[in-house]
């Protein structure tokens, strides 16, 4: 048994690409050797922003030899009536070099054929690595890709080398004008260029002594482990999250943890412009003492180990003229007046054909007014809708031109710092959250408020525009922004029918009635295709819970609709659940094909109609009261206590009477009950029990 | 190491690999990438092989003299090598230890960052390095000017020299930096950054620049048509810096940006295929 060694050298892969990269590489290795028949054992992979290895151990030295059944013509035009071979089965023979002894019969679905059994010898695994890796490599997707070289093959970035060890013996092959050869690269500066590699073991040693840590795993735990001593050392936290210890592990194959201070004075800065300049722009960490106060310190990652404090030195220069900048762009835009700024919106288009900023506040100051009525928040109502009007001004600061990903907070700084109302701050400050149904809760009802006005106000402006939402693409955030609202409205309780804020939404990027009418249509099936997936997929609702209460008629009521799925949820785990679910398909079936009748009192003929339509009227009011609550379980109790009188009501009543009056009218009292229900959920979709 | 030491050595550097050494361009050019030496040269087939050091106007950038590491008009020096080398990154390096940058003590990063100069159709993917986190320089494998792709490719470095300098020269600030022997670039620079940041920003007349802005647009549109390619694209670049003092003044709208930006785009697609089809060069 062999193994094989392979390693792309490269110029330095964005950090971001990186893991997609690996785990095509991984996935189309094994899918080739599987179709080539080479056995293997395993794929180890490890990636830098500067090599992509892998290797495969075990792998057997020739593919397995492939026995194929190879069919040939029917038998009947095979052989003529002397039990001859026609001209069919010569060329049979002729094309596949057989004899006619190695012709034998086979039964098939069309009748007698004739075919033979045909074993053909594995190919070197050596010919298949050499014909498969430019495949390999040749089908690689990148989010962006160049050009560099003559060969004009599309990569992510200019390929350097290309080791490919099959036993320690190379294997040879071209991809991209480069050959494949026995040299890697080291450490782009603390090693010497063009190592030779025989082996694996030599590869891993030879890029330990060269200052690459080749294993994820291994500068992962590296920038960890010193991190942590920071910490205890000095006994402070330091704040990384996924994104930034990605970047860490995948721009340094010799990753080696720095500390810096900077000038307290920075300090004065509001703590997100700080937190922001340092992360985005300079790649550092924010460090925090154990109270959570951010300290004049920061920490990052080095590709070298910076024994001369060289780097440390340099970086704290840098991050010196970086909050220069930021405290540039804060003391120049709070000399504007920010309340004023809003005029300017005037000339910052929302989006092509969607008119300006300034118009958009003054969507967003109406949808808000609708929206705090329907809540009951009239008490902050005034705060709120000023907050609407100058949400969108932090736009033509500076600050935000430069980092765009700062909207909304320094909006909510600006006013903070002029001493704004709490609320009018905080609900600018947040109105971009959350993005998307798994982010975090919003801290301020105001902010909700606001960030559900924003956001039906971009979906609606988008759909009205034509724009589609494909499963693939959705460049506008259509549905993070439904999705987003939906967490908004289930978070804070909010009650109200989605569908009259649509209709309003639409009815500011509309001219007519028909046009208006065709976009909240648009609009209130996407947020039913939303609020069905988020069920289902998020809130992990059964399908067909979802699926009972999705065509209600009070859907677009949100939160009521969750809670009604989570009462309903309750419910089929009950035994009485089948009962909801024989009745009403009971009643769909009868009353199918059917106008809606009016009942009359007078043409209830017998008891046991007469008692079902007292104890309907009874129930219903209640029902009603307790739908309204929300109280969902007790709501079916009732149903259920019904049972009884509807059972006997079937046994005695045909409901199909000879005079078209009372059956009309028996009609009508069924529809009362499956409205009734229905009220509820469609028990009819769920699926039975047993 | 003062400044023009850096750029004799870098000079030096270049022309020992086999670089003309080109001067600046004598128009407002936002980058080295905006200059003839760079537009034209990248298009076509013929190789070509050049270095030099380009002051730059960013007008949006200036601080009042105020900022130690950023100013509305720096220094770049851009070097072309097309067809790009195999070995473009050691190249580089040894550049910077040709400046006398111990590369092995000092934390060199190729960092993601791909520019685009939208009003000249140019785009480039490629790194900025870091050096102990400073940016020193841009590296860039171009991809397209004027809006055609590049066949071959070439590679532009473009080192910032205030930067490189106050990386070699242990400052916190440009304005600490040396130029010459006894001239500092403090005295060279102050006043200047002053008095361009208060036209910048305060005073630039926008009816004015929109009024100019326009017309350098009909004057390059006019050349266009009358096969002057050249000049044509001394008026494109006078239109980007009056988009750029325009820009900086706040006085343009998102909607607008994409409108100016696309009229010059236009213009240096124009004004590439007049290059091409008049030089021969084929590019595809």
């Amino acid at each position: 048994m062999s193994d094989f060694l392979f390693e792309l050298g490269i110029e330095e892969v964005p950090a971001s690409e990186i893991k997609n990269i690996v785990l095509q590489l991984k996935d189309n290795f094994k899918l080739k050797l599987d179709e080539n028949l080479v056995k293997f054992k395993s794929i180890e992979t490890s990636a830098t922003n500067r090599r992509f290895m892998i290797y495969i151990s075990e792998i057997s030295e020739k593919a397995d030899d492939k026995d194929e059944q190879i069919l040939g013509p029917s038998k009947k035009i095979s052989i003529d009536e002397n039990g001859q071979p026609t001209i069919a089965l010569k060329k049979f023979m002729e094309f596949n070099n057989i004899e006619l002894s190695d012709v034998i019969e086979i039964e098939t679905k069309k009748g007698l054929y004739l075919c033979t059994n045909k074993v053909t010898e594995g190919l070197k695994t050596n010919d298949i690595l050499h014909k498969i890796i430019p495949e390999i490599l040749g089908k690689l997707t990148f989010s962006k890709t160049m050009l560099w070289n003559e060969s004009r093959v599309p990569f992510v970035r200019p390929i350097k080398n290309i080791l490919c060890l099959l036993n320690n013996r190379l294997v040879k092959l071209k991809f991209s004008s480069i050959e494949s050869s026995k040299f890697i690269d080291g450490h782009i500066t603390l090693s010497e260029s063009s190592i030779e590699i025989n082996s694996f073991k030599d590869y891993i040693e030879q890029l330990g002594k060269n200052f690459v840590i080749v294993k994820e795993k291994g500068r992962e735990e590296k920038i960890i482990n010193e991190i942590t001593e920071i910490e205890n050392e000095f006994d402070v936290n330091v704040k990384i999250d996924d994104k930034m210890l990605n970047y860490y592990i995948y721009n340094n194959e010799y990753p080696v943890v720095f500390k810096g201070n900077f000038n307290k004075k920075y300090l004065k800065l509001p703590h997100e412009i700080i937190s922001t300049f340092m992360i985005k722009e300079k790649k550092l960490l924010p460090v925090y003492n154990k109270n959570n106060k951010l300290l004049n310190t920061f920490v990052g990652v080095s590709n070298i180990p910076d024994e001369n404090r060289f780097v440390s030195d340099g970086n704290e220069k840098v991050i010196h003229a970086t909050f220069e900048d930021a405290k540039f762009f804060w003391d120049n835009d709070k000399k504007d007046n920010f309340i004023n700024l809003r005029e300017n919106l005037k000339k910052v288009n929302f989006q092509k054909d969607l008119g300006n900023f300034f118009d958009k506040t003054e969507r967003l100051h109406y949808l808000v007014d609708f929206l705090l009525k329907e809540t009951n928040n009239n008490h902050m109502c005034e705060n709120i809708k000023q907050a609407s009007y100058l949400c969108k001004n932090d736009l033509v600061t500076r600050m935000v031109r430069e980092f765009p990903s700062l909207q909304g907070i320094m909006g909510g700084l600006y006013l903070k710092e002029m001493n704004s109302e709490e609320d009018i701050w905080k609900s600018v400050y947040w109105h971009y959250e959350p993005k998307g149904f798994t982010d975090k809760k919003l801290k301020h009802f105001g902010a909700g408020i606001l960030s559900i006005a924003d956001k039906i106000d971009n979906i609606t402006g988008f759909i009205s525009k034509g724009i589609k939402v494909s499963s693939s693409k959705d460049p506008y955030g259509i549905r993070r922004d439904a999705n987003s609202i939906i967490k908004v409205i289930i978070d804070f309780k909010m009650n109200f029918d989605l569908y009259e804020l649509i209709e309003l939404a639409a009815e500011k990027y509309t001219k007519n009635e028909e046009d208006k009418k065709k976009l909240v249509i648009k609009l209130q099936k996407l947020f039913l295709s939303r609020i069905e997936i988020i069920f289902r997929d998020l809130l992990n609702f059964r399908y067909d819970v979802v699926n009972s209460i999705i065509n209600t008629h009070d859907i677009l009521f949100i939160y009521k609709s969750f809670l009604k799925a989570t009462d309903v949820s309750k419910m089929v785990e009950t035994d009485s659940i089948d009962i909801l679910i024989i009745l009403h398909k009971r009643l769909k079936n009868i009353i199918k094909g059917f106008n809606a009748f009016f009942i009359s009192e007078d043409l209830l003929m017998g008891d046991e109609e007469k008692i079902l339509f007292e104890i309907y009227r009874e129930s219903k009011a209640e029902i009603e009261k307790l739908a309204i609550n929300n109280n969902y379980i007790q709501a079916c109790s009732k149903i259920i206590e019904m049972k009884p009188v509807i059972d006997n009501y079937f046994e005695k009543v045909l409901v199909m009477a000879e005079d078209n009056k009372i059956k009309e009218n028996r009609i009508a009292l069924l529809q009362c009950l499956n409205e009734l229900l229905s009220k509820i959920a469609d028990f009819s979709l769920i699926i039975e029990s047993n | 190491m003062s400044l023009q030491n850096i750029i004799i050595k870098l000079q030096e550097f270049w022309s020992q690999n086999g670089c003309y050494i080109a001067s600046g361009y004598d128009t407002e050019v936002g980058a080295g990438t905006m200059a003839p030496d760079t537009f034209f040269r990248v298009l076509g087939k013929k190789p070509w092989k050049v270095a030099f050091w380009q002051p730059s106007r960013r007008p949006g950038d200036g601080r009042y003299a105020e900022n130690p590491n950023r100013v509305q008009k720096h220094n770049q020096f851009q070097v072309i090598l097309k067809p790009t080398p195999d070995n473009g990154q050691t190249l580089f390096l040894n550049s910077l230890n040709h400046l006398g940058i111990d590369i092995r003590s000092h934390d060199i990063k190729f960092d993601e960052d791909n520019w685009a100069s939208p009003s000249i159709g140019a785009w480039g993917v490629g790194w900025q390095i870091m050096c102990d986190g400073l940016e020193i320089s841009q590296f860039t494998y171009f991809q397209q000017a004027g809006g055609i792709e590049l066949n071959p490719n070439s590679l532009e470095i473009t080192y910032g020299l205030e930067r490189l300098a106050i990386f070699l020269d242990k400052r916190k600030s440009i304005y600490n930096l040396k130029w010459g022997h006894d001239i500092s670039y403090s005295e060279l620079r102050t006043e200047e950054e002053k008095q361009f940041s208060i036209y910048n920003f305060e005073i630039a007349n926008i009816d004015f620049l929109r009024n100019i802005f326009d017309q350098y647009k009909n004057e390059a549109k006019k050349l266009i048509e009358s096969n002057l390619y050249l000049p044509a694209y001394d008026y494109l670049l006078k239109c980007s810096h009056t988009f750029n003092i325009l820009d900086a003044r706040k006085a343009i709208s998102t909607a607008e940006r994409t409108t100016l930006i696309k009229t010059m785009r236009d213009l240096s697609s124009m004004i590439a295929k007049k290059y091409i089809k008049d030089t021969g060069q084929k590019n595809e």
